[in-house]
Parts: C-alpha cells; sequence; structure tokens
C-alpha cells in the first residue's frame, strides 16, 4: 500500500507553487492535539462509569439531549472510558499547516484558495456568523472515510423500536473515493477528472435477494453550487435510474436514514444555513474496537474473523460501545429548502477530529425525530491493515426514528485503502459492468 | 369461473398452504457464502396464481431460480474473472387444473350462424339453384347440402366436393375435424363489425398438432407445463464468465462479458426502444412481466472497452456486441395459451391451420357466409426462423457534464415476424388438379404466408440528467430502424417495409404526498412513448399489378394500404409509495394508448415482512373506448378472377364484369386479422381483467 510521506506530501504541495502562509503551530496544536497536555473533565464524571437511569440527571451538562432522554427512559446505557485522542494522518495534519491560513469562504459560503488539510483549523468564533458554515467544510474536507476507503461488509439491520424484532437485513458493499485534496494516498489529485469532481461514494446491495445488485453512486462536485449527481441501479430492472435531488432527502431503501444522513451529513455545504452554537465537552461514541467488552457474534462467518458491534437497549436499537468525554463544537443546521423534511439537524462535532459524532434531527413542525450517534474507532485498534492510517474511523452508527419507534442499525467492517477503490468503479458504466 | 374443477381449486390451496407451512416453520437462510467469500449463491421459490374473469385460472406457476457466482483470483493479465449462472425452472399447473379453457380439453366444435348465400352458391355451382333448405349455423368442416342432415359451410370447389345432386360430405377431411377449437378472437369481441372469423386449434401440440408452426409455436404439453425444458435449454437462464484485463497502468480496463446474458440497452421502463437486443417471452405475462424475468437471455461475446474518465468525459466507454446463440424470435405465445399477445399466436395457428388443412371461414367473402377453403390455399405455410449468428452491435456510453448519453447500434433480425405473401398457392375456385390452378409463385394479393423475420438495423441513441428546477430527473430515448415490415394491403405480397422512428421522453419525481405519508416520498414517473411508421403509406383508391390503370375506390371510405398506426402516441404512469421501511409498497402503474383509445391500470401491493418472504397482490384492468377498431382484412381483394370480383357476396359489387385483372382488397374491414395491430396489445387484452397474486421464498 503506497501511503504519502510527509516530505512527499509537502514536496508535492511545494510543486505546486500555490502562495501559502503557514498556520501558527499553536492553533495546529489546539486543533488536532486537544487532549495533548489534559484531558476534559466533569465534577460528576468519573471515566469508567456505568452511565444509567440513576446517574443520567448528573450527567446531563455532558450529554446531548437525545441521549439524555433515552437514558433517562431507561432505553440506553453504556460504559465509559478516559478520553484518549484519535489522531488523524500527519500528511493531513501538515497539510494543515502549510495552507489552512488563507482559505476564505466567498459571499456563498464556498471556500477559497483551499488545497488540502483542515480548512479552518482556527478555533471557532462564536461571534463569527460564517463559524458554523466554516466548521461543516472542516468537517467536508476532513478524512472521515480517509481520501479511500471500503466497509465491507455494511450490515444495516431494520429493527422495530418497542418490540427489538429484526425486520430486515442488508448487506452492502461501500466504497468512498477522494479525488481532490489528497494527503493519505497519492496522487493529490487525481486525474483526469474532467467533472471537477470531488468525491465519490459507491455502494452495492448484496443482500437480500429482492434488493441485491441495487447500486448508488453520487458525485460531489468541487463546485459546492453545482447539484450532486446521483445514479441508481435497479438490479430488477438492469437499468441505470438517474437520482433526482428529491431522492438525496426521502428514505434510503426503506432505512431510517436519507442519503443526506450518510457519514452525519452529505449534502452541499450551501443547502444548509449553518450556525455555531458553541463548544461545549460532552460525551461520545468514540472508543477502540479491539478493546471493546462486547462484540457481536452475529452476523457471522466473516472471512477475517472479525466482529461487529453489537446492540442492545430498547429495540436493540442502541450500540454497546464505550463512550467518553470530548470537546465538540455544536452547529445548526437549517435547511434551505422549504420542502425539506427538516426543520433543523443539530450536529455535534468532534473537535479534534472534525468529525460528526452525534447528529440529531428535527422534523418539519420542530419536533424531536431522529437520533444519529457515529462510534468512532482508532484505526490502531482495528484491522491490522488501518494501522497507521490516522482517520476516526466509523464502527457503528444507529439511525432511530424516534416518532416511529423504528430504528436502522449500522454495523461496519471499515478499511482505509487505495487498493478497493480505484477511479474507474466510480462511474454509471461500472453499474452497469457490475449489475447482475 | 366457468368450467373449473373445484376439487382442482381445493387441491391447490392445500397445496399452496402446505408450501407455505413448511418454509415457514423452516429456519430463515440468506444468501450462502463459501468460507473464503468467492462463492455466492441465492435463489427464491415462488407460486404464481393468477385468475381471469370468466376464464378462471390463467397461471398457477411454481417457479425456482438460482443464482450463482465465483470469483477467481485475478491472473495473468485479468483483474477480474468470475463465472456467473442463473439458473431457473418452473412448472405451470394452470395446464392441468384448467386444463379446458388450456389444456387437453380446451377449446371445442364451433359453428358459424351463416345463413347461406344463395347468390354464391350459384356462382360456385355455374347457376344452379340452391338447396331448399341449407344449413344455417354449419358446423367447423361440416359436411354441405340440405339440412339435415348436413351441416356444412359452402365448400369452395378446390375443396373437391361434387355440386348437386351426389353432394360428397367431405369438406376438411378427417385431421381437421370439429372440436378442440376456438374463434381467433372470441375472448376480445362478438364479431359485431362481420369482420372475416377464424377458427383456432387451442389444444398442446401433442394432443392436436393442427396450426402447430414447427420450429416457432409448437410447444407440447411438457413444453407448456415445463416451460424452462425445451430445446433451447432455457432451464439455464444465464451462465457467463466476466473478465477484465486493466490496460493504460490501470487507467483504462477491457472487459469480456462471454456467454448466454442479458444486455440492457436505454433508459425508459416499459417501452423498448433501445432494449432490443434480447427478444421478450410474452407468453409469461404479455406486457406484464419484468423485462428482467421475460427478456430471453442469449450466449453473447460483450466486449466493452473503459477508458473511464478522459479530459473531456467524466466517463465514457465503447461496447460491441456478437450473438453467437442462433437467433431467437419474441415468443408470442402459441395458440391456446393463456398469456398470447396480440392474439397473434391464435390467428397463427388458425392460419397454419386454413394453409396445412384447410379450414372453414366465416363473413368470407361476405357477411353472413361461410366457406370452407381447401388446404394450400391461404393461411401461413410455415416460418422461416433464421439459422444465423450474424447479429452485432456496437454502444458508445458516457457521461458529460453531467448528461449521461449514449448512441447505439444494432444489425439484428427482427424478433417480430412479418408474414409476407406470395408463397405457394392455389386456386380455390376449380376444382382440384384444373391446370395452371397451382402457382408455385402464389397468387398477388393472397393472404398466403410464410413468416419471416427480416434484417433490421437500428441506430439510436439516450440521454439522461437532472433539472433542479423541476425536482426531476429526466430521460430521452429514440431509436431509427430500417426496413421494418408492415402488413400493406396495397402490396401484391401484403407486406411493405418501412423505416420507424421511435422515441420515449420520461421523468422521475420523487413527491411528498403528506397527507398520504409524511415521511417518505412517492415516486412518480411518467413516460411518452411515439412511434411514427415513416414511409406508412394509405390509399382510397386500390391498385392492381396486372393493370396500372385500375384504382377502384374503396367502400365506405375505409383507408386501404398500411393497417397499423402512422403515428402513435402511448402514456405511462407510475406512483409508488412505501411504507413499513418500504416492507408495504402499493403502487398503481397505468398506461394508455392513445390511438387504440385503450388503457391499462394496474394496481398492486406486496409486502415484505422480512428477508425471506414476499407477498404481492395485484389486479391487471384493462379498458377500451368503444368497439375494437377494424382494418381492411382484404376480403375484398379480387385474386381469383372472375370467381372473386369483389365483393362477392352474393350481391356482389363488381366494377369490371367480367371480373377483371387481380386487384388488391376495396377495403371490407374487421378487427380480425389486422385490426389487432390497431387495438395494440392493451386493446387486444380488453377482456383480460386479471387477479395476480405471488407468494415468494427467498434466500
Amino acid at each position: 500500500m503506497k501511503r504519502l510521506s510527509i516530505l512527499t506530501a509537502a514536496a508535492l504541495i511545494a510543486a505546486q507553487g500555490t502562495a501559502t502562509a503557514a498556520v501558527p503551530e499553536d492553533v495546529i496544536q489546539n486543533s488536532f492535539f486537544p487532549y495533548a497536555n489534559d484531558v476534559p473533565t466533569h465534577p460528576n464524571f468519573t471515566p469508567g462509569m456505568r452511565v444509567t437511569a440513576d446517574n443520567v440527571d448528573q450527567l446531563e451538562d455532558v450529554l446531548d439531549p437525545f441521549t439524555y432522554r433515552y437514558i433517562k427512559q431507561g432505553w440506553y446505557e453504556f460504559d465509559t472510558t478516559e478520553t484518549f485522542p484519535l489522531p488523524l494522518h500527519p500528511n493531513y495534519v501538515q497539510a494543515t499547516r502549510d495552507y489552512g491560513d488563507v482559505v476564505t469562504l466567498d459571499d456563498n459560503g464556498v471556500i477559497q484558495n483551499f488545497r488540502a488539510g483542515r480548512p479552518f483549523p482556527q478555533e471557532p468564533d462564536i461571534n463569527d456568523p460564517t463559524a458554523g458554515t466554516k466548521l461543516m467544510w472542516n468537517f467536508q474536507r476532513s478524512i472521515n472515510a480517509g481520501d479511500s476507503e471500503t466497509i465491507h461488509p455494511f450490515w444495516w439491520t431494520f429493527r422495530n423500536a418497542n418490540t427489538g424484532k429484526t425486520e430486515r437485513q442488508i448487506r452492502f458493499e461501500w466504497h468512498f473515493l477522494n479525488w481532490k485534496h489528497r494527503t493519505i494516498f497519492p496522487p493529490e489529485n487525481i486525474e483526469p477528472n474532467p467533472g471537477e469532481i470531488f468525491r465519490s461514494i459507491y455502494g452495492t446491495v448484496l443482500e437480500p435477494f429482492d434488493l441485491a445488485n441495487t447500486q448508488l453512486l453520487i458525485q460531489r462536485y468541487e463546485d459546492d453550487l453545482k447539484r450532486d449527481d446521483g445514479w441508481l441501479y435497479l438490479g430488477f430492472q438492469r437499468r441505470v435510474r438517474r437520482l433526482a435531488s428529491g431522492q438525496i432527502t426521502d428514505a434510503f431503501l426503506g432505512t431510517d436514514a436519507m442519503i443526506e444522513d450518510f457519514e452525519g451529513y452529505n449534502g452541499r455545504i450551501s443547502d444548509y444555513n449553518w450556525k455555531y452554537v458553541g463548544s461545549k465537552n460532552i460525551l461520545m461514541p468514540y472508543m477502540k474496537h479491539n478493546e471493546q467488552p462486547i462484540l457481536d457474534d452475529e452476523p457471522a462467518g466473516d472471512k477475517d474473523g472479525f466482529r461487529f458491534v453489537k446492540f442492545g437497549g430498547q429495540g436493540n436499537c442502541f450500540p454497546l460501545v464505550t463512550w467518553q468525554l470530548r470537546k465538540v463544537h455544536m452547529i445548526e443546521g437549517t435547511p434551505k429548502d422549504p420542502n425539506h423534511p427538516l426543520s433543523q439537524r443539530l450536529i455535534y462535532q468532534d473537535a479534534e477530529t472534525s468529525t460528526l459524532g452525534i447528529v440529531v434531527l428535527y422534523d418539519k413542525k420542530g419536533d424531536p425525530w431522529k437520533y444519529f450517534p457515529i462510534c468512532k474507532t482508532t484505526t490502531a485498534d482495528h484491522l491490522p491493515g488501518n494501522k497507521g492510517m490516522g482517520v476516526a474511523l466509523d464502527d457503528c452508527a444507529v439511525f432511530f426514528d424516534e416518532q416511529a419507534m423504528h430504528c436502522t442499525t449500522l454495523q461496519f467492517k471499515a478499511l482505509i485503502n487505495a487498493e478497493e477503490n480505484p477511479p474507474n468503479i466510480f462511474n454509471v458504466q461500472q453499474m452497469r459492468k457490475k449489475g447482475r | 369461473m366457468r368450467n373449473t374443477d373445484n376439487n382442482s381449486w381445493r387441491k391447490l390451496a392445500a397445496l399452496l398452504f402446505g408450501l407455505v407451512v413448511v418454509l415457514l416453520a423452516a429456519p430463515a437462510h440468506a444468501v450462502w457464502y463459501s468460507k473464503d467469500g468467492t462463492i455466492e449463491v441465492r435463489g427464491f421459490l415462488d407460486s404464481a396464481t393468477f385468475a381471469r374473469d370468466r376464464v378462471g385460472m390463467t397461471k398457477q406457476r411454481f417457479q425456482a431460480q438460482l443464482e450463482f457466482s465465483k470469483d477467481f483470483r485475478p491472473t495473468g493479465f485479468f483483474s477480474e474473472f468470475s463465472l456467473v449462472g442463473t439458473l431457473r425452472a418452473s412448472y405451470d399447473a394452470v395446464y392441468d387444473l384448467n386444463d379446458d379453457e388450456f389444456g387437453s380439453k380446451a377449446g371445442g366444435p364451433r359453428s358459424f350462424p351463416a345463413p347461406g348465400n344463395p347468390a354464391l352458391f350459384s356462382a360456385l355451382t355455374m347457376g344452379m339453384p340452391p338447396f331448399p333448405n341449407p344449413s344455417t349455423n354449419p358446423s367447423y368442416g361440416g359436411a354441405f347440402g340440405p339440412s339435415p342432415p348436413f351441416d356444412g359451410a359452402i365448400p369452395l370447389p378446390g375443396t373437391g366436393w361434387a355440386p348437386p345432386p351426389s353432394p360428397s360430405n367431405i369438406a376438411l377431411g378427417s385431421n381437421n375435424p370439429n372440436d378442440g377449437l376456438r374463434f381467433a378472437l372470441e375472448d376480445v369481441y362478438g364479431y359485431e363489425d362481420g369482420g372475416v372469423v377464424l377458427a383456432t386449434p387451442v389444444r398442446p401440440c401433442d394432443v392436436d398438432s393442427r396450426g402447430c408452426i414447427k420450429g416457432y409455436l409448437d410447444r407440447d404439453t411438457d413444453e407448456l407445463r415445463f416451460r424452462e425444458f425445451n430445446d433451447d435449454w432455457d432451464w439455464l437462464r444465464e451462465l457467463y464468465v466476466d473478465m477484465a484485463i486493466p490496460t493504460f497502468k490501470g487507467r483504462h480496463q477491457l472487459g469480456f462479458r462471454i456467454g448466454r446474458q442479458q444486455v440492457v440497452w436505454g433508459r425508459t421502463d416499459l417501452f423498448r426502444v433501445l432494449d432490443v437486443v434480447n427478444p421478450i417471452d410474452f407468453s409469461r405475462q404479455n406486457l406484464y412481466a419484468e423485462f428482467e424475468d421475460s427478456r430471453i437471455p442469449q450466449g453473447m461475446v460483450n466486449a466493452e472497452y473503459r477508458f473511464g474518465a478522459t479530459n473531456l468525459f467524466e466517463d465514457i466507454n465503447i461496447q460491441f456486441l456478437w450473438k453467437f446463440e442462433e437467433f431467437r424470435p419474441h415468443d408470442f405465445g402459441q395458440g391456446g395459451e393463456p398469456y398470447s399477445i396480440l392474439g397473434a399466436g391464435n390467428l397463427f395457428r388458425a392460419l397454419n391451420n386454413c394453409y396445412s388443412n384447410g379450414c372453414t371461414v366465416w363473413n368470407f367473402p361476405g357477411t353472413g357466409v361461410a366457406v370452407d377453403f381447401p388446404s394450400g390455399v391461404i393461411g401461413i405455410r410455415q416460418a422461416n426462423v433464421p439459422s444465423t449468428r450474424d447479429e452485432i452491435g456496437a454502444r458508445l456510453e458516457g457521461v458529460f457534464k453531467g448528461v449521461g448519453f449514449s448512441l447505439n447500434m444494432l444489425y439484428y433480425y427482427s424478433q417480430f415476424p412479418s408474414l409476407r405473401g406470395g408463397i405457394p398457392a392455389t386456386n380455390p375456385f376449380v376444382p382440384p388438379g384444373t391446370p395452371g390452378a397451382f402457382r408455385p409463385e402464389g397468387y398477388p394479393y393472397l393472404i398466403a404466408f410464410d413468416i419471416e423475420f427480416p434484417q433490421l438495423l437500428m441506430i439510436g441513441g439516450s440521454a439522461d440528467w437532472y433539472w433542479d428546477k423541476a425536482l426531476s430527473s429526466f430521460r430521452v430515448e429514440t431509436s431509427y430502424t430500417m426496413d421494418e415490415e408492415f402488413a400493406d394491403t396495397l402490396s401484391p405480397r401484403l407486406f411493405s417495409e418501412s423505416d420507424v422512428f421511435r422515441w420515449v421522453f420520461g421523468f422521475d419525481r420523487p413527491t411528498f404526498i403528506p397527507f398520504l405519508n409524511k415521511n417518505r416520498a412517492f415516486l412518480i414517473s411518467g413516460q411518452i412513448f411515439g412511434q411514427h411508421i415513416l414511409d406508412h403509406r394509405t390509399s382510397k383508391f386500390n391498385t392492381s399489378i396486372e393493370d396500372p390503370s385500375i384504382m377502384l375506390p374503396s367502400i365506405a371510405n375505409q383507408e386501404l394500404g398500411f393497417q397499423d398506426h402512422e403515428y402513435n402516441i402511448l402514456l405511462t404512469l407510475l406512483i409508488q409509495g412505501n411504507y413499513l421501511n418500504d416492507r408495504l409498497t402499493p403502487q398503481i402503474l397505468t398506461a394508455y394508448d392513445t390511438q387504440a383509445r385503450a388503457g391499462v391500470i394496474g394496481p398492486s401491493i406486496e409486502f415484505k415482512p422480512n428477508n425471506n418472504w414476499l407477498f404481492r397482490l395485484g389486479f391487471n384492468i384493462k379498458w377500451t373506448d368503444g368497439s375494437p377498431p377494424t382494418a381492411d382484412d382484404n376480403r375484398t381483394a379480387n385474386i381469383f378472377p372472375p370467381a372473386t370480383c369483389g365483393p362477392a357476396t352474393g350481391s356482389p359489387i363488381c366494377p369490371l364484369p367480367t371480373g377483371g385483372p387481380a386487384w388488391s382488397s376495396l377495403g371490407l374491414a374487421g378487427l380480425e386479422p389486422l385490426g389487432r395491430f390497431k387495438a395494440g396489445p392493451i386493446g387486444m387484452a380488453r377482456n383480460e381483467d386479471e387477479f395476480q397474486l405471488t407468494i415468494r421464498y427467498q434466500f
């Protein structure tokens, strides 16, 4: 596996000749290494404690309101650990160091002068009306899935949250590829790329039979004002259908998720108005996969012996993983489209990694609707192939629809790699080729 | 339900119940993978029960399908190498459970309310007075003479019938009895238009071989019951190897898919504008089966060179096809099958029986007359299915500035049959053996055909794009096909070639309908399909190949010539909703043929309680506006002058008293046979409203 060394990255960047001004080191340290010297604390929280309905009131300050309510209702409880870092790849940090000081937003909220790394490493300013937008750019240009990730298998399980009964289970294979601004795998920008695609997502359903061979391809463009393109291959038709954007905000294949929900937020930055509402320390499901006390025996039969995160609690909808206290930035997103099914997307963004650890959704009436925690693991404590990748790796998630009392749980087997994600699988013809 | 044994239904219900109980009790099975993950096996078992008003059960199919794949490790030049297969087997019990409609007891005797035609009789018997009391309701193939005891139609002299005083009672021969018959269109209408009526044998070909066209539509009972077990090995539905060879350091890829497969072109649903590589088995469920199930896979070499993204295109690739398996036409369903699109199977079987064995034809040569034709005069002689392996195609497909596009070309044989006249025939108006009565080159304007499948060249293209302001994705597909063949009553061989332009424009729009479902959008998908027969010709005057100066006016202003619509527009609309996390899916699919003024609506609901079970309940309801369309049926062609000087109905309007030269039809019209093309697949199924239940266990 080829990886860019820091020197290689630096050489590549230097060769591009972009005018740069180095980001001050204290900014870098604060942005990427917030736990280098101390870790968050709270007077009522002791790492290692189990958070239950009995003690949740004393921890309300360090919980998002959805998690708090669910624990309070006795639907969920979890163990905790000390806070530990999920360090990002040094090339990404270096790129930020070199280029993060020149990035700006234009009048449309679109980043300018961006080369690579975290666009806005500076601490968000509550008085900056664009702070929320900048934080979302930090997410979109993060290495949430590295430059290149495969999730295979990826189990999505439909559960009745009242009874815990499993209704359906979909087995996916997903591929993610950043075409531009890459720092882990060469090249920095994949060429040719006449469409100026920033990122591609390609997924295939492997089972059940009636959905098998369904494939999804999403192309996000470098120009954030350009609408994503999406295609769906339907196995029963053996035909590729162009997706209408409305399908991005509709339930995906009957799950409790919209395509827009993928990874916490999978739309254009310009689709929402983003407001930064402050930073605080809250509990997040960030952990070490290989050190989890409980892992699931199902789905069984993984060829590498990999065991998935287990779910329990109300309706078997909640991940049985350890949580830790982490610094987050809170961002309120309001859709610009008046016909959007949401009134608000409230995001708890992990400060260290810029990933979206907890996302909660409010329906058009403003009522709480869906809860979307995403478990992240260190790459050092996962599959051997992920070691050294420097990514806060997706490990489990749940889309919990509290109005319908239904959930879709997600179990990941993620691998950061370039070999399984060549650019030529991220096109429409690949869907036809693979279609059966 | 008509003529259906209640015990059969009880047996079926018990069988189904037992099957469901056994499968429910069995542990749930998922897709099976080998330990190393390289072998994958999945499949399903299902039962499809369809019933039709007044007919009863039309399908009771038990089906099993197994799909498997094996991925091999990359080796040598190949970056990918896999073997993929699909096996399918089914048993349709309708031929046993409803055998008096579709099996060995189907059909019966048929008679024709024809009060006789004294003038025609006199014409045929050189002026002899007709019988004082001819049969007023003659039977198919009956013996002609005074009634009783005779009950036959008027036999043409070529049958060997002898005039009074010693009439023969032989009309069609003992191998063509009045049994196992149905009027070819009796399910569709009551012949109120006075059009020509043919009777067709409807029993499986091992029970009744009449009208079975060798090598085309000739299934025996077991081939109908066990559809896939035939000489074409249709149980081996797909079997191919997939290979990929990286080139240009892996930036390009040369791919091959070799073996029996489906190749799907185009972007539209329901219409096959570009999706014409594989023929279709319409006998599965007329128009209404998923194409994935009704396409007839064929052995092909499918080579693709994938450039991927280039400096100009987001994606570009080129495909070449060569079919190495012998040509196969569409399967229209043979006469007597429950699903026979356009009723063509019945027509072909009736006509083949006419040519092979002779037949009784009602309302010929005019309304209210029934006559017996000898063999070798009218009908279909044979189907000449090309034994060819020279169908080739190419496609350029890509994405340019977000717009998906394709350019397609296919050089192939028409999967639709063409009826070409000009085959050997005998004049039936003279006694057998009359010198010159038999013409190897046939008679102009005579409805005596061979079925042919002409070579065609199709070029076309497609595109799809998203338009943000409409919140919809759009697709367009066009094709231009050269030299398709159409029935043409002005042509001496009764067909002409024409280029055809077809197009489809469609959209998909996910739309929230809050009062029906506030959390899940409905898919609204509409399409408009157009067909333009570019060399379409009609005339109000007929023609004569023997005397071009003849231009006789048609009767009742009837258009002569092409009997299909020059322009036609069809509309489709799909509204699909989802509830219970897409486990409950109601939908309404409707289509309307604007020229035929015929529509169909198919409401259905599908429920998937878990990964293994699927239940689908649906209806298929058609409507038409008014009577079926009529078309020039060629009865008034003057083929055998002076005996035919049309219309020779007893008071013949014969513009030239001597009979004149042969000329084409003067336009007496009915639904049979060519009106079916105007009525279209929807209009011709106007009486085939159905209830449909499918239960599937998948793994």
